[in-house]
C-alpha cells in the first residue's frame, strides 16, 4: 500500500530525513517511534503534502501513485488521512460544513455525486457516538475553544467519517489524559481491518497498549535504525532510546 | 458678487428652498430652528471632496452628478419584502420607504406600559418630553476632545429631518422580541434622510437591528442614528446595509453610554457603490463595555469605508473593536478607528483590531488607528493586518480532501462568519451568515 524509498528531506538546508525505508501492507500497524527531533512529524507531514519541505531524494508510492506527485487534496482523496499533531482551530468554519466539504470533495474525485443531507447526518452522527464525542459539537467552529483531548478525538471522528485507506496518526496520544486516549485508541481499533492500514507515530509506548501494532520501527536522526515487532516498544519505554543509540555507537 | 470656494453644484442645498416650507410643519415645532441651524452648518461645509481629511479616500461625487430627490408616496407591499435578507424577520417592525414611515410594513403593537415603538409622527404625548431631550442632541461631538470629525453629514440628516424611528425602553424593562427598524428605497435616485432614535432605561435590554435595502432601483440614503443608554442598559445593535449597486450611503450614529452600560454594535455592510459609516461612542460612565464589530465585503467598484470613534471620558471602562473587510476585484476599503482615553480615564481598556483580506491586486485597504490617550493608567492596543489566507488552515482543509479553491472560499467566508458569529439573535446571524456566502460566491 505504502512503500517509502530511500526518503531525503531537507528544510532550509538541514537534513532531516537522511534515507527513511518503509513498507506497508494492507491491514497492517505500523509504529514509529523515536526521541525528540528525529524527523517523525516531518515524516508525517510530507506523506499528508505540506509544502515546507524539499525532498532530495528518494520516493513514497501510495497504492500505485507517486505520492509525491499529488496535492494534498488528492491524497486526501486517495485515501491517505493524517490526524494532526496540532489541530488547527478554523473560527467560522462548522465542523458540519467542514465535513460535508470534505466528502463532496472526496467523491467529485471520484466522480460520484455529492452525499445526501440525510445520508451525511447519519454517518456524523454514528460516528460521533463512537467517539464519544456531544454532537452539538457538530455546529461549532472547528476546532475553535475544544480542549487538547477534544482535538484529538475529533481528529480521529473526521478519519472515521472520512474512512480512510491509510491512517497516520501523528503523536495523537499527546496532550491526553487516560480516558481521552481509551477512546482515542478505541476509535483506532474500531477501524481496524483488513483493507486499511495504519501508521501511529509516537514518542511515548503508553498509545501502544492501547493500540497494539503489527511492527515497530525506531527513528533516530533521520534513519529507521531498528524495525521489530510490538515488544520492541516495551524494550524501549524500559531502556529509553539511548540503548538504541549506544547500540549504534557500538556498531559504528 | 460673492465666489464660492465649492465649485461644486450642491443640490441639497438647492433643493432646500422649496421643501423648507413642507418640512417646517412635519414633526413638534421646537425642530424647526434646529433644522434651520443644521441647514446653514450643511450649506457651510457642503459636499466634501478627497481634499477634506476625513474623506480622503472615498469619493462622493456621483451625489452633485445625480440628481437625488425625495422619493414620497411609493408603495411597497409585504412581499416585495421577501427577497430582502432581513426582509420578513419575526419582530417588532418598523417600516420606512424612501425615508417615510410605512404602515403597511410595519408591526408594533400590544406594546407594555412605557414602552414605545414606533414613528415619531404616532409618538404619544406621555413620550414628547423625554424625545425633546435627546432628539438631535446626542448626535453631536461639541464639547469633545480633538476636531478631526466631519458632521456635515449629520447636518444634512438634521436639516431635512421628517418621520423618525422611535424606541423607548423604560427601567430595568426587556423587550423580549428583536426590534427592526427596516429602512427600504425603491424607485430611481431617491434622497433618504433616515434618523433613529433608542432611548434605554436604566438596567433595560434590547435587541435593534436597522437594516437599509433597496426594493429597485437606488438612492442616496443619509442615515443619522442617535442612542442614549441609561446606567447599566445593555443595547445589541445591528445595522446591516444591502443596498442595491448603484446607492450611496453615508451613515451617522451616536451612542451616549452611562455607567455600567453595554453597547454591542455589529456593523455589517455588503451593498452599495460607496458606504460610509461614522459610530461614535461617548463613554460617560464608570464600567461600561463598548464592543464594535463590523464585517464587510467589497467587490467590484465599491468603496466601503467606515469610521469609529469611542470617546472614554470615564474610568474602568473597556472597549473592543474588530473591523473586518474582505476585498474583491477593484473594491477600496478603508478604515479609521479612533480612541480617546480622557485623562480622567484611568484604568480604560481599550483594544482595536481591523483585518483585511485582499483577494485581488487591485482590491485596496487604506488603515488608519488614530489613538489618542491622555490618562497615564490606561491599556490601549490596536493591530492591523492587510493580507492573505492563513497557510496552516488552507493545508488542514486539503489535507482533508477540500480542494484548493475550495478551502480558499470556505476560509475567505469564515474570516467575516467570525465577526457574523458574534451576534447574539440566532435569526440574524444565520440569515447574514447566509447572506455573506451568496455574496462571496
Amino acid at each position: 500500500m505504502l512503500t517509502i524509498s530511500n526518503l531525503h528531506a531537507s528544510v532550509e538546508d538541514k537534513e532531516i530525513l537522511k534515507g527513511v525505508n518503509l513498507t506497508i501492507n494492507p491491514g497492517e500497524v505500523h509504529a514509529i517511534m523515536g526521541p525528540n527531533g528525529s524527523g517523525k512529524s516531518t515524516l508525517a507531514s510530507i506523506l499528508a503534502g505540506k509544502s515546507d519541505y524539499e525532498i532530495t531524494e528518494g520516493s513514497v508510492d501510495f497504492l500505485g501513485h507517486d505520492l509525491l506527485e499529488l496535492d494534498p487534496e488528492e491524497r486526501a482523496a486517495e485515501g491517505l488521512f493524517l490526524a494532526f499533531q496540532y489541530p488547527v482551530e478554523i473560527p467560522g468554519v462548522t465542523n458540519t460544513y467542514f465535513l460535508r466539504s470534505a466528502i463532496n470533495s472526496i467523491r467529485k474525485h471520484h466522480g460520484e455525486d455529492d452525499i445526501t443531507p440525510k445520508e451525511f447526518m447519519a454517518l456524523v452522527k454514528e460516528k460521533a457516538a463512537l467517539m464519544e464525542l456531544d454532537s452539538s459539537m457538530l455546529s461549532r467552529s472547528v476546532n475553535e475553544g475544544f480542549s487538547g483531548g477534544e482535538k484529538k478525538r475529533n481528529e480521529i471522528f473526521q478519519m472515521a467519517v472520512l474512512d480512510p485507506k491509510l491512517a497516520v496518526l501523528d503523536e495523537t496520544d499527546s496532550g491526553l489524559d487516560i480516558d481521552a486516549l481509551k477512546i482515542v485508541a478505541n476509535g483506532v481499533n474500531t477501524l481496524r481491518s483488513p483493507e486499511r492500514a495504519t501508521l501511529v507515530i509516537t514518542h511515548y509506548q503508553r498509545l501502544l497498549d492501547y493500540i497494539v501494532p503489527d511492527f515497530v520501527h525506531v527513528l533516530v536522526d533521520g534513519r529507521i535504525v531498528k524495525s521489530g515487532g510490538k515488544e520492541l516498544a516495551l524494550e524501549l519505554e524500559e531502556k529509553g532510546y539511548d540503548f538504541i543509540k549506544e547500540e549504534l555507537a557500538a556498531k559504528a | 458678487m460673492m465666489t464660492s470656494m465649492n465649485t461644486m453644484a450642491d443640490p441639497f442645498v438647492e433643493a432646500y428652498g422649496e421643501l423648507r416650507s413642507l418640512l417646517s410643519i412635519e414633526g413638534p415645532e421646537w425642530l424647526v430652528p434646529i433644522r434651520e441651524k443644521a441647514f446653514q452648518t450643511y450649506a457651510l461645509a457642503g459636499l466634501p471632496t478627497r481634499k477634506d481629511e476625513e474623506f480622503k479616500y472615498t469619493s462622493l461625487r456621483e451625489l452633485s452628478e445625480q440628481n437625488f430627490r425625495f422619493g414620497f408616496g411609493a408603495n411597497v407591499l409585504r412581499e416585495d419584502l421577501v427577497p430582502l435578507t432581513l426582509g420578513t424577520i419575526e419582530s417588532a417592525t418598523v417600516g420606512f420607504v424612501n425615508g417615510q414611515y410605512a404602515p403597511e410594513i410595519s408591526t408594533h403593537d400590544h406594546l407594555p406600559k412605557g414602552t414605545f415603538i414606533g414613528p415619531l409622527s404616532e409618538l404619544p404625548e406621555e413620550f414628547a418630553p423625554i424625545v425633546e431631550k435627546h432628539l438631535t442632541k446626542i448626535a453631536t461631538l461639541e464639547g469633545k476632545l480633538g476636531s478631526t470629525n466631519d458632521e456635515r453629514f449629520v447636518a444634512l440628516n438634521t436639516a431635512y429631518l421628517g418621520d423618525v424611528a422611535v424606541v423607548i425602553l423604560p427601567k430595568s424593562s426587556t423587550f423580549g422580541k428583536t426590534i427592526h427598524l427596516q429602512y427600504v428605497v425603491s424607485g430611481e435616485s431617491v434622497f433618504s434622510t433616515p434618523r433613529t432614535l433608542i432611548i434605554l432605561g436604566e438596567n433595560a435590554e434590547a435587541t435593534v437591528v436597522e437594516s437599509f435595502a433597496t426594493v429597485d432601483g437606488h438612492g442616496f440614503t443619509c442615515p443619522v442614528t442617535e442612542i442614549e443608554l441609561a446606567p447599566s442598559a445593555r443595547l445589541e445593535h445591528i445595522r446591516y446595509q444591502d443596498e442595491s449597486a448603484a446607492s450611496l450611503h453615508v451613515s451617522n450614529t451616536f451612542v451616549n453610554q452611562a455607567g455600567k452600560s453595554v453597547y454591542t454594535s455589529s456593523n455589517v455592510n455588503f451593498g452599495s457603490q460607496v458606504a460610509r459609516n461614522d459610530i461614535n461612542a461617548w463613554v460617560d460612565g464608570e464600567y461600561c463595555e463598548t464592543w464594535l464589530n463590523s464585517a464587510n465585503v467589497g467587490t467590484g467598484n465599491q468603496v466601503i469605508d467606515n469610521h469609529t470613534r469611542i470617546d472614554h471620558a470615564k474610568p474602568n471602562c473597556q472597549s473592543f473593536e474588530v473591523y473586518k473587510s474582505i476585498l474583491k476585484d477593484h473594491a477600496e476599503g478603508v478604515f479609521n478607528g479612533k480612541i480617546f482615553v480622557y485623562e480622567d480615564a484611568q484604568k480604560t481598556d481599550a483594544k482595536q483590531t481591523n483585518q483585511a483580506i485582499l483577494l485581488s491586486p487591485t482590491a485596496t485597504m487604506n488603515t488608519k488607528p488614530q489613538l489618542e490617550i491622555f490618562a497615564d493608567d490606561v491599556k490601549c492596543t490596536h493591530g492591523a493586518t492587510i493580507g492573505q489566507l492563513r497557510e496552516d488552515a488552507l493545508f488542514y482543509l486539503r489535507a482533508r480532501g477540500v480542494e484548493k479553491s475550495k478551502a480558499q472560499a470556505l476560509l475567505v467566508y469564515a474570516f467575516a462568519a467570525e465577526v457574523l458569529e458574534k451576534i447574539g439573535e440566532e435569526t440574524v446571524r444565520d440569515l447574514l451568515e447566509a447572506r455573506l456566502f451568496d455574496k462571496l460566491a
